[in-house]
Protein backbone atom coordinates (compact mmCIF):
# COMPACT_ATOMS: atom_id res chain seq x y z
CA UNK A 1 0.00 0.00 0.00
CA UNK A 2 1.25 3.44 -1.16
CA UNK A 3 2.26 5.60 2.22
CA UNK A 4 1.19 9.34 1.98
CA UNK A 5 3.56 12.45 1.87
CA UNK A 6 3.08 13.25 5.86
CA UNK A 7 3.67 9.28 6.98
CA UNK A 8 7.40 9.26 4.63
CA UNK A 9 8.44 12.18 5.85
CA UNK A 10 7.72 11.02 9.25
CA UNK A 11 9.49 7.41 8.33
CA UNK A 12 12.65 9.45 7.39
CA UNK A 13 12.94 11.20 10.24
CA UNK A 14 12.28 8.08 12.61
CA UNK A 15 14.64 5.74 10.10
CA UNK A 16 17.42 9.13 11.01
CA UNK A 17 16.86 8.70 14.64
CA UNK A 18 17.04 5.22 15.32
CA UNK A 19 20.20 4.81 12.86
CA UNK A 20 18.33 2.64 10.68
CA UNK A 21 20.41 3.74 7.06
CA UNK A 22 18.31 0.52 4.67
CA UNK A 23 15.23 2.11 5.88
CA UNK A 24 16.01 5.63 4.88
CA UNK A 25 17.21 4.03 1.79
CA UNK A 26 13.83 2.27 1.02
CA UNK A 27 11.50 5.64 2.26
CA UNK A 28 13.82 7.80 0.13
CA UNK A 29 13.28 5.78 -2.77
CA UNK A 30 9.61 5.82 -2.07
CA UNK A 31 9.90 9.39 -2.35
CA UNK A 32 11.55 9.74 -5.44
CA UNK A 33 8.21 7.12 -7.29
CA UNK A 34 6.04 8.82 -5.66
CA UNK A 35 7.27 11.86 -7.06
CA UNK A 36 7.02 14.05 -3.72
CA UNK A 37 9.08 17.03 -3.22
CA UNK A 38 12.60 16.03 -3.02
CA UNK A 39 13.56 19.09 -0.69
CA UNK A 40 10.35 18.77 1.89
CA UNK A 41 11.62 15.39 2.74
CA UNK A 42 15.02 16.22 2.90
CA UNK A 43 14.78 19.05 5.11
CA UNK A 44 11.80 18.10 7.25
CA UNK A 45 12.92 14.63 7.00
CA UNK A 46 16.39 13.84 6.93
CA UNK A 47 17.29 17.17 8.47
CA UNK A 48 14.39 16.97 11.36
CA UNK A 49 15.67 13.72 11.82
CA UNK A 50 19.40 14.60 12.41
CA UNK A 51 18.27 17.43 14.06
CA UNK A 52 16.09 15.10 16.73
CA UNK A 53 19.45 13.38 16.75
CA UNK A 54 21.56 16.26 17.94
CA UNK A 55 19.45 16.76 20.45
CA UNK A 56 19.62 13.63 21.95
CA UNK A 57 23.26 14.21 21.57
CA UNK A 58 22.96 17.12 23.98
CA UNK A 59 20.41 15.52 25.80
CA UNK A 60 23.12 12.51 27.05
CA UNK A 61 20.92 9.99 25.61
CA UNK A 62 22.96 9.60 22.50
CA UNK A 63 26.78 9.69 22.02
CA UNK A 64 29.51 9.49 19.48
CA UNK A 65 28.43 6.43 17.89
CA UNK A 66 24.98 7.07 17.93
CA UNK A 67 24.92 10.32 16.15
CA UNK A 68 27.53 9.05 13.66
CA UNK A 69 25.05 5.74 12.61
CA UNK A 70 22.32 8.46 12.70
CA UNK A 71 24.35 10.63 10.05
CA UNK A 72 25.78 7.64 7.82
CA UNK A 73 21.47 6.99 7.75
CA UNK A 74 20.88 10.69 6.86
CA UNK A 75 23.45 10.44 4.07
CA UNK A 76 22.45 7.50 1.87
CA UNK A 77 18.62 8.96 1.83
CA UNK A 78 20.48 12.50 1.53
CA UNK A 79 22.50 10.79 -2.05
CA UNK A 80 19.12 9.48 -3.46
CA UNK A 81 16.99 12.53 -3.03
CA UNK A 82 19.29 14.74 -3.99
CA UNK A 83 19.55 14.49 -7.71
CA UNK A 84 15.86 15.24 -7.77
CA UNK A 85 15.69 18.68 -6.04
CA UNK A 86 14.33 21.23 -8.34
CA UNK A 87 16.52 23.90 -9.48
CA UNK A 88 15.85 26.77 -7.33
CA UNK A 89 15.74 24.65 -3.88
CA UNK A 90 19.54 24.26 -5.25
CA UNK A 91 20.37 28.10 -4.21
CA UNK A 92 23.99 29.02 -3.56
CA UNK A 93 24.65 27.57 -0.11
CA UNK A 94 26.24 29.95 2.89
CA UNK A 95 30.39 28.11 3.00
CA UNK A 96 32.20 26.86 5.59
CA UNK A 97 35.62 26.15 5.64
CA UNK A 98 36.78 23.37 8.38
CA UNK A 99 39.58 21.74 9.83
CA UNK A 100 41.55 21.00 12.46
CA UNK A 101 44.35 22.75 13.35
CA UNK A 102 47.92 21.93 12.87
CA UNK A 103 49.59 19.76 14.96
CA UNK A 104 46.41 17.65 15.90
CA UNK A 105 45.02 14.50 14.10
CA UNK A 106 41.91 14.14 16.31
CA UNK A 107 38.95 14.76 14.02
CA UNK A 108 36.02 13.30 15.31
CA UNK A 109 34.95 16.29 16.95
CA UNK A 110 35.20 18.33 13.41
CA UNK A 111 33.37 15.63 12.01
CA UNK A 112 30.34 15.70 13.73
CA UNK A 113 30.56 19.55 13.46
CA UNK A 114 30.23 19.15 9.50
CA UNK A 115 27.72 16.98 9.89
CA UNK A 116 25.63 18.99 11.99
CA UNK A 117 26.34 22.31 9.60
CA UNK A 118 25.39 20.19 6.46
CA UNK A 119 22.39 19.36 8.24
CA UNK A 120 21.87 22.94 8.57
CA UNK A 121 22.10 23.78 5.14
CA UNK A 122 25.56 24.80 5.19
CA UNK A 123 27.97 24.05 2.04
CA UNK A 124 31.09 22.64 4.17
CA UNK A 125 34.78 22.72 2.77
CA UNK A 126 36.12 20.01 4.87
CA UNK A 127 40.43 20.37 4.66
CA UNK A 128 40.73 17.70 7.24
CA UNK A 129 43.29 17.30 10.40
CA UNK A 130 46.71 18.71 10.78
CA UNK A 131 46.01 21.79 8.65
CA UNK A 132 47.80 25.26 8.85
CA UNK A 133 46.73 28.21 9.39
CA UNK A 134 47.38 29.75 6.60
CA UNK A 135 45.62 26.87 4.21
CA UNK A 136 42.24 27.91 5.92
CA UNK A 137 42.91 31.07 4.80
CA UNK A 138 43.62 30.79 1.37
CA UNK A 139 40.71 28.19 0.81
CA UNK A 140 38.25 30.54 2.53
CA UNK A 141 39.46 32.93 0.08
CA UNK A 142 39.35 30.96 -2.52
CA UNK A 143 36.00 29.78 -2.17
CA UNK A 144 34.39 32.59 -0.51
CA UNK A 145 33.68 31.44 2.88
CA UNK A 146 31.77 33.29 5.41
CA UNK A 147 32.89 31.18 8.26
CA UNK A 148 36.08 29.56 9.03
CA UNK A 149 35.45 26.84 11.56
CA UNK A 150 38.71 25.42 13.63
CA UNK A 151 38.80 22.57 15.88
CA UNK A 152 41.11 21.01 18.15
CA UNK A 153 41.18 18.48 21.38
CA UNK A 154 45.18 19.56 22.46
CA UNK A 155 46.54 22.18 24.07
CA UNK A 156 49.86 22.45 22.46
CA UNK A 157 47.99 23.58 18.89
CA UNK A 158 45.09 26.34 20.37
CA UNK A 159 48.29 29.21 19.02
CA UNK A 160 47.36 27.83 15.33
CA UNK A 161 44.07 29.65 15.97
CA UNK A 162 45.07 32.77 16.57
CA UNK A 163 47.61 32.45 13.76
CA UNK A 164 44.47 32.42 11.55
CA UNK A 165 42.83 35.21 13.14
CA UNK A 166 45.86 37.34 12.19
CA UNK A 167 46.53 35.83 9.02
CA UNK A 168 42.83 37.24 8.19
CA UNK A 169 43.81 40.71 9.64
CA UNK A 170 46.93 41.00 7.63
CA UNK A 171 44.82 39.86 3.91
CA UNK A 172 42.54 42.55 5.22
CA UNK A 173 39.87 40.00 5.23
CA UNK A 174 39.08 39.75 9.20
CA UNK A 175 35.92 41.72 8.57
CA UNK A 176 33.98 39.61 6.07
CA UNK A 177 35.22 35.97 7.38
CA UNK A 178 33.38 34.51 10.89
CA UNK A 179 35.98 32.60 12.51
CA UNK A 180 34.33 29.86 15.11
CA UNK A 181 36.37 27.82 17.55
CA UNK A 182 35.88 24.70 19.42
CA UNK A 183 37.43 21.29 20.67
CA UNK A 184 38.26 19.83 24.22
CA UNK A 185 40.78 22.87 25.36
CA UNK A 186 38.80 25.88 24.28
CA UNK A 187 36.57 27.72 26.25
CA UNK A 188 34.63 30.60 25.42
CA UNK A 189 37.24 33.21 27.20
CA UNK A 190 40.05 31.58 25.32
CA UNK A 191 37.83 32.54 22.17
CA UNK A 192 37.37 36.12 23.41
CA UNK A 193 41.18 36.46 23.91
CA UNK A 194 42.13 35.44 20.93
CA UNK A 195 39.48 37.60 18.77
CA UNK A 196 37.28 34.68 17.97
CA UNK A 197 33.67 35.34 16.79
CA UNK A 198 32.23 32.28 18.81
CA UNK A 199 32.75 29.51 20.46
CA UNK A 200 30.47 26.44 20.60
CA UNK A 201 30.68 23.18 23.36
CA UNK A 202 29.46 21.21 20.85
CA UNK A 203 28.54 19.70 17.52
CA UNK A 204 24.51 20.88 17.68
CA UNK A 205 25.87 24.16 19.70
CA UNK A 206 28.30 25.08 16.57
CA UNK A 207 25.49 24.60 14.08
CA UNK A 208 23.22 27.40 15.76
CA UNK A 209 26.10 29.25 16.36
CA UNK A 210 26.62 29.60 12.69
CA UNK A 211 23.37 30.72 11.59
CA UNK A 212 23.36 33.03 14.41
CA UNK A 213 27.00 34.45 13.17
CA UNK A 214 26.07 34.84 9.78
CA UNK A 215 22.98 36.55 10.26
CA UNK A 216 25.08 39.24 11.74
CA UNK A 217 27.67 39.55 9.13
CA UNK A 218 26.93 42.16 6.40
CA UNK A 219 26.16 40.53 2.62
CA UNK B 1 57.68 8.03 57.40
CA UNK B 2 59.99 11.19 56.99
CA UNK B 3 62.33 8.79 55.18
CA UNK B 4 60.10 7.23 52.67
CA UNK B 5 61.29 6.56 49.13
CA UNK B 6 59.00 8.25 46.25
CA UNK B 7 58.97 4.53 45.20
CA UNK B 8 57.66 3.53 48.88
CA UNK B 9 55.35 6.18 48.78
CA UNK B 10 53.20 5.29 45.40
CA UNK B 11 53.26 2.00 46.28
CA UNK B 12 51.90 1.77 49.94
CA UNK B 13 49.48 4.80 48.52
CA UNK B 14 48.48 2.40 45.88
CA UNK B 15 48.08 -0.75 48.74
CA UNK B 16 46.00 1.79 50.55
CA UNK B 17 48.22 1.92 53.24
CA UNK B 18 49.39 5.09 55.63
CA UNK B 19 51.57 7.73 54.19
CA UNK B 20 53.36 11.47 55.06
CA UNK B 21 51.83 12.80 51.76
CA UNK B 22 50.51 12.52 48.36
CA UNK B 23 53.32 11.57 45.69
CA UNK B 24 53.74 14.23 42.69
CA UNK B 25 53.97 12.55 39.44
CA UNK B 26 53.44 12.53 35.84
CA UNK B 27 53.29 9.14 34.49
CA UNK B 28 54.48 9.69 31.00
CA UNK B 29 52.84 8.89 27.98
CA UNK B 30 50.31 11.14 26.76
CA UNK B 31 50.94 12.66 30.35
CA UNK B 32 54.91 13.17 29.92
CA UNK B 33 56.30 16.38 31.02
CA UNK B 34 58.86 16.39 28.21
CA UNK B 35 58.52 20.27 28.07
CA UNK B 36 60.70 22.49 25.78
CA UNK B 37 62.29 23.57 28.61
CA UNK B 38 63.59 20.30 29.69
CA UNK B 39 65.26 19.49 26.16
CA UNK B 40 66.90 22.94 25.72
CA UNK B 41 68.32 22.54 28.76
CA UNK B 42 69.69 19.01 28.24
CA UNK B 43 69.98 18.53 24.17
CA UNK B 44 68.20 15.01 24.45
CA UNK B 45 65.76 16.15 22.48
CA UNK B 46 62.57 14.56 20.97
CA UNK B 47 61.32 13.47 18.26
CA UNK B 48 64.97 11.73 18.19
CA UNK B 49 64.07 10.10 21.64
CA UNK B 50 61.40 8.30 21.06
CA UNK B 51 63.82 5.98 18.63
CA UNK B 52 66.71 6.00 21.01
CA UNK B 53 67.12 4.06 24.15
CA UNK B 54 69.55 5.88 25.89
CA UNK B 55 68.47 9.29 24.90
CA UNK B 56 64.66 8.41 25.73
CA UNK B 57 66.52 7.00 29.21
CA UNK B 58 68.52 10.32 29.53
CA UNK B 59 65.27 12.57 28.85
CA UNK B 60 63.29 10.45 31.85
CA UNK B 61 65.98 11.07 33.85
CA UNK B 62 66.26 14.76 33.35
CA UNK B 63 62.69 15.32 33.14
CA UNK B 64 62.79 14.16 36.45
CA UNK B 65 65.64 16.13 37.74
CA UNK B 66 64.34 19.62 36.32
CA UNK B 67 60.60 18.94 37.17
CA UNK B 68 60.20 17.65 40.59
CA UNK B 69 58.07 14.78 40.07
CA UNK B 70 58.58 11.62 42.08
CA UNK B 71 58.84 9.36 39.62
CA UNK B 72 60.40 8.09 35.77
CA UNK B 73 57.92 7.85 32.84
CA UNK B 74 58.14 6.35 29.36
CA UNK B 75 57.77 6.60 27.01
CA UNK B 76 56.99 10.35 25.60
CA UNK B 77 54.07 9.64 23.24
CA UNK B 78 50.88 7.23 22.25
CA UNK B 79 51.91 5.98 18.98
CA UNK B 80 54.16 2.85 19.83
CA UNK B 81 51.69 0.49 19.81
CA UNK B 82 49.65 1.85 16.63
CA UNK B 83 53.36 1.87 14.73
CA UNK B 84 54.60 -1.99 15.67
CA UNK B 85 50.40 -2.94 14.99
CA UNK B 86 51.38 -0.96 11.04
CA UNK B 87 49.50 2.59 11.26
CA UNK B 88 51.64 5.10 9.43
CA UNK B 89 53.42 7.56 11.90
CA UNK B 90 54.27 11.43 12.01
CA UNK B 91 56.84 11.82 14.53
CA UNK B 92 56.08 15.80 14.81
CA UNK B 93 58.95 18.08 15.74
CA UNK B 94 60.81 18.65 19.38
CA UNK B 95 57.66 21.36 20.36
CA UNK B 96 54.93 18.97 18.85
CA UNK B 97 53.90 15.22 20.17
CA UNK B 98 54.11 12.30 17.54
CA UNK B 99 50.59 11.13 15.78
CA UNK B 100 49.09 8.97 13.92
CA UNK B 101 49.44 9.76 10.26
CA UNK B 102 47.30 6.91 8.42
CA UNK B 103 45.35 4.66 10.04
CA UNK B 104 46.41 1.00 8.64
CA UNK B 105 43.05 -0.40 8.61
CA UNK B 106 39.24 0.84 6.81
CA UNK B 107 37.62 -1.21 9.29
CA UNK B 108 37.38 -3.85 11.99
CA UNK B 109 35.96 -6.86 9.93
CA UNK B 110 39.62 -6.06 7.51
CA UNK B 111 41.98 -5.94 10.58
CA UNK B 112 45.13 -8.29 9.38
CA UNK B 113 45.36 -10.47 12.79
CA UNK B 114 49.18 -11.08 13.72
CA UNK B 115 51.27 -13.19 16.47
CA UNK B 116 51.06 -10.66 19.45
CA UNK B 117 54.67 -11.84 21.01
CA UNK B 118 56.45 -11.03 18.01
CA UNK B 119 54.25 -7.91 17.25
CA UNK B 120 55.51 -7.49 21.13
CA UNK B 121 59.03 -7.46 19.86
CA UNK B 122 59.50 -5.48 16.96
CA UNK B 123 59.54 -1.61 16.52
CA UNK B 124 60.18 1.09 19.52
CA UNK B 125 58.62 -1.77 21.93
CA UNK B 126 62.48 -2.43 22.36
CA UNK B 127 63.98 0.83 23.12
CA UNK B 128 60.86 1.63 25.78
CA UNK B 129 61.79 -1.75 27.23
CA UNK B 130 65.39 -1.51 27.20
CA UNK B 131 65.15 2.55 28.39
CA UNK B 132 62.68 1.09 31.37
CA UNK B 133 65.53 -1.66 32.32
CA UNK B 134 67.94 1.34 32.37
CA UNK B 135 65.74 3.53 34.57
CA UNK B 136 64.64 0.69 37.23
CA UNK B 137 68.97 -0.15 37.38
CA UNK B 138 69.78 3.52 37.32
CA UNK B 139 67.34 4.68 40.09
CA UNK B 140 65.72 1.82 42.37
CA UNK B 141 64.16 4.25 44.77
CA UNK B 142 62.48 6.35 42.32
CA UNK B 143 59.05 4.49 40.81
CA UNK B 144 59.46 3.79 36.61
CA UNK B 145 56.15 4.00 34.95
CA UNK B 146 55.79 2.45 31.81
CA UNK B 147 52.38 3.76 29.93
CA UNK B 148 50.83 1.85 27.29
CA UNK B 149 47.99 3.52 24.85
CA UNK B 150 44.02 1.62 26.06
CA UNK B 151 42.66 -0.91 24.02
CA UNK B 152 39.93 1.42 22.71
CA UNK B 153 43.10 4.36 21.95
CA UNK B 154 45.03 1.63 20.10
CA UNK B 155 42.12 -0.18 18.27
CA UNK B 156 41.32 3.62 17.28
CA UNK B 157 44.48 3.81 15.62
CA UNK B 158 44.49 1.36 13.93
CA UNK B 159 41.46 1.56 12.50
CA UNK B 160 39.79 5.07 11.08
CA UNK B 161 38.00 5.97 14.58
CA UNK B 162 35.33 7.22 12.94
CA UNK B 163 34.25 4.20 11.43
CA UNK B 164 35.52 2.28 14.37
CA UNK B 165 33.61 3.96 16.45
CA UNK B 166 30.16 3.18 14.27
CA UNK B 167 31.13 -0.23 13.82
CA UNK B 168 31.19 -0.54 17.99
CA UNK B 169 27.32 -0.49 17.11
CA UNK B 170 26.94 -1.81 13.50
CA UNK B 171 29.50 -4.62 13.59
CA UNK B 172 30.37 -5.91 17.39
CA UNK B 173 31.55 -8.90 16.82
CA UNK B 174 34.39 -8.36 15.06
CA UNK B 175 34.49 -4.73 17.09
CA UNK B 176 35.19 -7.36 20.34
CA UNK B 177 37.68 -9.42 18.40
CA UNK B 178 39.79 -6.26 17.43
CA UNK B 179 39.35 -4.83 20.62
CA UNK B 180 40.58 -9.00 22.40
CA UNK B 181 43.63 -8.85 19.75
CA UNK B 182 45.03 -5.20 21.03
CA UNK B 183 44.37 -5.75 24.46
CA UNK B 184 46.55 -9.28 23.84
CA UNK B 185 48.69 -7.32 22.29
CA UNK B 186 49.28 -4.77 25.08
CA UNK B 187 49.60 -7.48 27.95
CA UNK B 188 52.45 -8.78 25.54
CA UNK B 189 54.01 -5.68 25.58
CA UNK B 190 53.47 -5.20 29.35
CA UNK B 191 54.65 -8.73 30.71
CA UNK B 192 58.16 -7.04 28.67
CA UNK B 193 58.06 -3.70 30.58
CA UNK B 194 57.36 -5.75 33.70
CA UNK B 195 60.67 -8.13 33.19
CA UNK B 196 62.76 -5.21 32.47
CA UNK B 197 61.61 -3.85 36.05
CA UNK B 198 59.63 -0.82 35.74
CA UNK B 199 57.60 -0.61 39.35
CA UNK B 200 54.24 0.14 37.57
CA UNK B 201 51.67 -0.04 34.68
CA UNK B 202 49.99 3.29 33.65
CA UNK B 203 46.51 3.14 30.87
CA UNK B 204 46.17 6.15 29.43
CA UNK B 205 43.23 5.64 26.89
CA UNK B 206 41.95 9.08 25.41
CA UNK B 207 39.18 7.87 23.33
CA UNK B 208 37.78 5.64 25.52
CA UNK B 209 35.69 8.32 27.34
CA UNK B 210 32.42 8.61 28.83
CA UNK B 211 31.81 12.09 26.26
CA UNK B 212 32.66 10.06 23.10
CA UNK B 213 31.12 6.57 23.79
CA UNK B 214 28.54 6.91 26.58
CA UNK B 215 27.43 4.47 29.19
CA UNK B 216 26.46 1.76 27.13
CA UNK B 217 29.24 1.43 25.18
CA UNK B 218 31.79 2.58 27.65
CA UNK B 219 30.40 -0.15 30.17
CA UNK B 220 30.69 -2.70 26.96
CA UNK B 221 34.03 -2.15 24.94
CA UNK B 222 36.32 -0.05 27.62
CA UNK B 223 35.91 -1.67 31.14
CA UNK B 224 36.06 -5.11 30.09
CA UNK B 225 39.16 -4.99 27.46
CA UNK B 226 41.13 -2.54 30.00
CA UNK B 227 40.64 -4.85 33.55
CA UNK B 228 41.72 -7.47 30.92
CA UNK B 229 45.06 -5.69 30.70
CA UNK B 230 45.06 -4.70 33.88
CA UNK B 231 44.40 -8.23 35.43
CA UNK B 232 47.33 -9.55 33.18
CA UNK B 233 49.27 -6.74 34.81
CA UNK B 234 48.12 -7.71 38.59
CA UNK B 235 48.86 -10.93 37.52
CA UNK B 236 52.87 -9.92 36.92
CA UNK B 237 53.18 -8.42 40.01
CA UNK B 238 52.70 -4.71 39.36
CA UNK B 239 50.32 -2.34 40.17
CA UNK B 240 47.89 -0.71 37.41
CA UNK B 241 46.85 3.51 37.42
CA UNK B 242 44.14 4.04 34.66
CA UNK B 243 43.27 7.65 32.88
CA UNK B 244 40.08 8.63 31.79
CA UNK B 245 40.33 11.98 29.47
CA UNK B 246 37.83 14.16 29.62
CA UNK B 247 34.16 14.89 31.49
CA UNK B 248 33.55 11.49 32.98
CA UNK B 249 29.76 12.58 34.11
CA UNK B 250 28.03 9.91 31.56
CA UNK B 251 30.39 7.11 33.09
CA UNK B 252 31.08 7.84 36.65
CA UNK B 253 28.93 5.43 38.07
CA UNK B 254 31.29 2.78 36.22
CA UNK B 255 34.45 3.90 37.98
CA UNK B 256 34.28 1.30 40.73
CA UNK B 257 34.49 -1.03 38.24
CA UNK B 258 37.70 -0.46 36.78
CA UNK B 259 40.14 -1.97 38.24
CA UNK B 260 42.93 -0.15 38.63
CA UNK B 261 44.94 0.64 41.38
CA UNK B 262 43.95 4.40 41.19
CA UNK B 263 42.34 6.26 38.71
CA UNK B 264 43.14 9.20 37.21
CA UNK B 265 41.11 11.73 35.47
CA UNK B 266 40.76 15.35 33.51
CA UNK B 267 40.62 18.75 35.06
CA UNK B 268 36.81 18.84 35.23
CA UNK B 269 36.03 16.38 37.10
CA UNK B 270 35.49 16.95 40.68
CA UNK B 271 37.92 14.10 42.71
CA UNK B 272 36.78 15.02 45.99
CA UNK B 273 32.95 14.45 45.09
CA UNK B 274 34.12 11.36 43.42
CA UNK B 275 36.28 10.24 46.58
CA UNK B 276 33.35 11.03 48.29
CA UNK B 277 30.84 8.74 46.48
CA UNK B 278 33.16 5.66 45.94
CA UNK B 279 35.56 6.11 49.29
CA UNK B 280 37.26 2.57 47.73
CA UNK B 281 38.93 4.65 44.71
CA UNK B 282 42.13 5.87 44.87
CA UNK B 283 42.03 9.30 43.23
CA UNK B 284 44.59 10.32 40.84
CA UNK B 285 44.74 14.11 39.56
CA UNK B 286 43.85 16.18 38.28
CA UNK B 287 45.56 19.88 37.99
CA UNK B 288 44.59 21.53 34.87
CA UNK B 289 47.20 21.33 32.23
CA UNK B 290 45.96 24.82 30.70
CA UNK B 291 46.85 26.19 33.99
CA UNK B 292 50.16 25.05 34.05
CA UNK B 293 51.26 26.44 30.49
CA UNK B 294 48.90 29.90 31.41
CA UNK B 295 48.66 30.15 35.06
CA UNK B 296 50.97 31.95 37.21
CA UNK B 297 53.58 30.23 39.61
CA UNK B 298 50.96 31.45 42.44
CA UNK B 299 47.77 30.49 40.76
CA UNK B 300 49.32 27.14 40.13
CA UNK B 301 50.44 26.86 43.89
CA UNK B 302 46.97 27.44 44.89
CA UNK B 303 45.72 24.75 42.87
CA UNK B 304 47.42 21.99 43.52
CA UNK B 305 47.66 22.90 47.36
CA UNK B 306 44.02 22.86 47.30
CA UNK B 307 44.32 18.69 45.72
CA UNK B 308 46.36 18.31 48.47
CA UNK B 309 43.85 19.26 50.75
CA UNK B 310 40.77 17.69 49.28
CA UNK B 311 42.75 14.69 50.07
CA UNK B 312 43.40 13.49 46.77
CA UNK B 313 45.88 10.36 46.93
CA UNK B 314 48.37 11.30 43.89
CA UNK B 315 48.69 14.82 42.83
CA UNK B 316 49.45 15.07 39.09
CA UNK B 317 48.41 16.74 35.85
CA UNK B 318 45.29 16.62 34.65
CA UNK B 319 45.88 15.34 31.16
CA UNK B 320 48.57 15.91 28.16
CA UNK B 321 51.27 18.79 29.35
CA UNK B 322 51.59 21.34 26.84
CA UNK B 323 55.51 21.24 25.80
CA UNK B 324 55.44 24.87 26.23
CA UNK B 325 54.68 24.58 30.23
CA UNK B 326 57.02 26.72 32.03
CA UNK B 327 59.58 25.16 34.62
CA UNK B 328 58.63 27.58 37.12
CA UNK B 329 55.01 26.46 36.99
CA UNK B 330 56.03 22.83 37.00
CA UNK B 331 57.94 23.03 39.73
CA UNK B 332 55.77 25.09 41.32
CA UNK B 333 53.54 22.24 41.39
CA UNK B 334 55.77 19.82 42.71
CA UNK B 335 57.20 21.95 44.93
CA UNK B 336 53.88 22.76 46.88
CA UNK B 337 53.39 18.57 47.39
CA UNK B 338 56.29 17.98 48.73
CA UNK B 339 56.15 20.99 51.19
CA UNK B 340 52.76 19.50 52.67
CA UNK B 341 54.83 16.86 54.94
CA UNK B 342 53.12 15.47 58.09
CA UNK B 343 49.57 16.66 56.90
CA UNK B 344 47.95 14.06 55.68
Amino acid sequence: MARSRETLIQGLSDAVVDMAEEETVILAKEVVTNRFDAYEAIEKGLAGGMDRAGKLFEEEEYFIPELLMCSDAMYAGLDILKPHLKIDAQAEKCKVVIGVVEGDTHDIGKNLVKIMLETSGFEVIDLGRDIPPAAFVTKAKEVGARIIALSTLMTTTMDGMADVIRLLKEENIREEVVVMVGGGPISQAFADRIGADGYARDASEAARLAQRLVQRVTV
Amino acid sequence: MADLSPKERLLRVLQKQKIDRPPVLCTGGMMNAAVVGVMERTGHTLPAAHHDEWLMTELALAVRQDTGFENLGLPFCLTVEAEVLGSEIDFGTLACEPKIAREVFPSVRRVEYRDVGQLARSGRIQTVVQAGYRLAHKEPDLPVIANLTGPISTAASIVDPMTFLKELRKDPDNAHRVLDYVSEFLIAYARLLIEGGVTLIAIGDPTATGEILGPKMFAEYAVPYLNKVAAAVHEAGRPVIVHICGDIKAVRHLAPQIRSDALSTDALVNLRALKQDFPELTTMGNLSTYLLQAGSTDAVAAQTARLVRDGIDIISPACGLSTSSPLENIRAMTGVVKENRGNG
